[in-house]
């Protein structure tokens, strides 16, 4: 019998042509090291550390279709979550409509990478698999091997996108399948934009869905990603983000796992010039059936860079919740401020929630901290809530809400933050 | 009659705390429940919310005519009946106003009453906000929330005013406030008193009683009401203590 790796590189090397055309080199050329990489590693199985908790391995064991070329219809129901955006739609993983590339006046560039591999190919040989090729895991390393198509955000120096830009990463077709999302975002020196991912799927099929987002902050630029996954409870989402910030940048991503089977996220900060600012933010709601991961690394790679991490998880039913933290201050990284907090509420018995910092500190002059709790409903303030008139489950929903919307809360963009308040309400009353 | 307790008694555990509480409430009074401290006036105040933690193995409770002991916590608060806790709970995260526009609300549904507006809401909220001298910013706070001694207790009856209730029972209100926080929780607590309600006030100390005036005061000791007189008994108790009432009970 074929293992895992066997059977994704018979796939690669046969269908190699369809994934390169029509693709230049700035894309084509990290394939073959991708797929020897993958072969090579494996995919991680719960022997290894960073799976101990998540069973990747049994996820790919079934067998899913993977098509190379565009399929399938949009499905209406997928709507941006703010009106006022620049929309981009993917569907399995394609730019889907007319709009390939959008150009703005100021030299803003939003919309297929596929396209802007072919019209601009020296900005997407410059970053493309930048953050993602080096020292690349498994999972990565599959992505970059059969991306075909993805997301492409450029701003040049001192421009300001002025609305978000908000990506709907649709699933859709009559068998199971795998998707790759790709997505590359380059803000140059000063550059402001906020861009919005949406995933989400149709109807019960069964998706395995790998999805890459590499972001560049230049000196002084701002960058707020918010990225919501609310897909059906039989996929499974193998999401990795590097974001590398320079001199006085900041960055903020805030992720929420509103719905799904098996999610696991991987998010890697590198803070590579002085005084950049992060802020990473996450929440996942584990209810029945649902195993949600969320990896986090943030490595202060220069001196005066300050991180804010604030994690939330909630898990109920047979649900499972896992946060893994690591900040690394290197030793160069004096004056370094790096802050992490996870808080976690079980909801019952059968629930778990599992939750790891890990701080590895190289230099002397730091101010760090980090704190994770994990705890159940307040009794007590459900009593008092109930003495004033309030029924038994809207006391239990009401501090549930209380919990999470400090997640919620730090979301800047207003239109946003109310729709993800309305997925977030949602969810709790299924929990 | 708005309350009639009859021969109620009550347990923790195996032990019993309330051993055959007699108490009538009608409306338009003020009632004072005092006694040393583990008397059981605090445990009298949880069972009528509801508190789950106590057994009532005997007696009866009846509250407007209705048994209370067989309704669910929030039933009896929709009834009408309030509890000014000792000890307020913090909710982190839960903003004062969407808790108490939701208290309400759900109050309204049960009477068959609409919902209130935003602007309705707003406007009774800054209306009794005033009568406690609650900070507006307060109420735009989390439950609680860091909030001071003072605060919580001046929340509890902002609360109360909130949800204007036909039977109001506050345990230990006082205890913990300044002489300025009382006598502005005390004002609060006066200007919600009318013909249609009634307010009882479990304390262990007379001061209160300064300021609120009520028509009868009961003494409870051992799980027992040992003494029921009029206003003129806060003020003895005051000047003598408790140990020539509680001498016989020893």
């Amino acid at each position: 019998m074929r293992t895992i790796e066997q059977k994704l590189a018979d796939l690669y090397f046969a269908n190699l042509d369809l994934l390169e055309e029509g693709l230049p080199a700035a894309v084509n050329r990290h394939r073959s090291d991708a797929i020897q990489n993958f072969h090579l590693m494996g995919l991680p199985s719960q022997k290894n550390e960073k799976y101990k908790y998540t069973d990747i391995r049994s996820r790919y064991a079934a067998d899913y279709e993977k098509f190379f070329t565009p399929f399938g219809a949009w499905d209406d129901s997928w709507q941006p979550l703010v009106g006022e955006a620049f929309t981009v739609r993917l569907l399995n993983g394609y730019v889907y409509g007319e709009e390939r590339l959008i150009a703005l006046e100021n030299g803003i560039l939003y919309g297929s990478l596929r396209t802007a591999a072919e019209r601009c190919p020296e900005l997407v040989e410059e970053y493309y698999n930048r953050l993602a090729g080096k020292g690349s895991d498994a999972v990565s390393s599959l992505n970059t091997a059969f991306t075909q198509d993805g997301l492409f955000v450029y701003l040049p120096r001192h421009t300001a996108a002025g609305k978000p830009v908000v990506v709907i990463q649709g699933c859709r077709s009559e068998e199971s399948a795998q998707v790759y999302h790709r997505a590359l975002i380059i803000a140059e020196e000063n550059a402001q934009v906020q861009v919005v991912f949406q995933s989400t799927d149709a109807d019960e099929t069964p998706f395995l869905i790998n999805s890459l987002t590499e972001v560049f902050a230049g000196q002084g630029a701002r960058i707020e990603i918010v990225d919501v996954i609310s897909e059906n409870n039989r996929s499974t989402h193998l999401s990795n983000q590097y974001v590398r910030q320079e001199k006085d940048s900041w960055v903020q991503t805030v992720s929420v796992h509103a719905e799904g089977g098996v999610i696991r996220t991987d998010t890697s900060t590198y803070l590579e010039g002085k005084g950049a600012e992060n802020h990473m933010h996450g929440l996942f709601m584990a209810g029945e059936g649902e195993h949600l991961d969320s990896h986090t690394n943030i490595e202060h790679r220069a001196a005066d860079c300050i991180s804010y991490e604030d994690f939330r998880g909630v898990a109920s039913g047979d649900g499972v919740g896992v946060f893994n933290g690591r900040i690394l201050v290197a030793q160069d990284a004096q004056r370094t401020q790096a802050f992490q907090e996870n808080h976690n509420l079980l909801l019952n018995d059968d629930a778990a929630i599992h939750t790891k910092p890990q701080l590895e500190i190289y230099a002397d002059d730091v101010k760090c901290s980090h704190g994770a709790t994990v705890g159940q409903l307040d009794e007590q303030a459900v009593f008092y809530m109930r003495q004033r008139g309030i029924g038994q489950q809207e006391a239990r929903k009401l501090q549930l809400y209380g919990f999470v919307r400090t997640i919620i809360d730090k979301i800047t963009l207003r239109k946003v933050a109310e729709a993800v308040d309305g997925l977030v309400t949602a969810k709790i009353d299924r929990l | 009659m708005l309350l009639s307790v009859k021969n109620l008694h009550v347990k923790v555990g195996e032990k019993e705390i309330l051993k055959g509480i007699d108490l009538q409430v009608h409306a338009g009074e003020v009632h004072a429940i005092m006694g040393p401290n583990g008397s059981g006036k605090s445990t009298f105040a949880s069972v009528l919310a509801g508190n789950e933690k106590f057994e009532v193995t005997e007696g009866e409770v009846l509250y407007r005519g209705k048994d209370l002991l067989a309704m669910s916590i929030e039933d009896r608060a929709r009834e009408g009946l309030f509890i000014g806790f000792q000890y307020p709970v913090e909710i982190p995260g839960v903003s004062m106003m969407n808790f108490m526009r939701q208290a309400l609300n759900e109050q309204r549904k049960y009477q068959g009453l609409a919902p209130l507006t935003a602007v309705e809401f707003l406007q009774r909220s800054k209306e009794k906000a005033a009568v406690v001298e609650l900070e507006a910013k307060m109420t735009n706070r989390a439950v609680n929330e860091g909030f001071s001694g003072g605060e919580k207790k001046k929340n509890e009856i902002f609360q109360m005013a909130m949800l204007d209730p036909k039977l109001a029972i506050l345990d230990e209100t006082d205890s913990g406030l300044d002489i300025d926080a009382l006598r502005i929780v005390a004002s609060g607590v006066n200007q919600l008193c009318h013909s249609d309600n009634a307010t009882v006030v479990i304390t262990h100390y007379q001061r209160l009683l300064d300021y609120i005036v009520p028509d009868y005061v009961h003494v409870l000791y051992q799980g027992r009401i040992i003494k029921s007189a009029g206003k003129e008994l806060a003020l003895e108790l005051e000047e003598k203590g408790y140990d020539w009432l509680i001498k016989d009970y020893q």
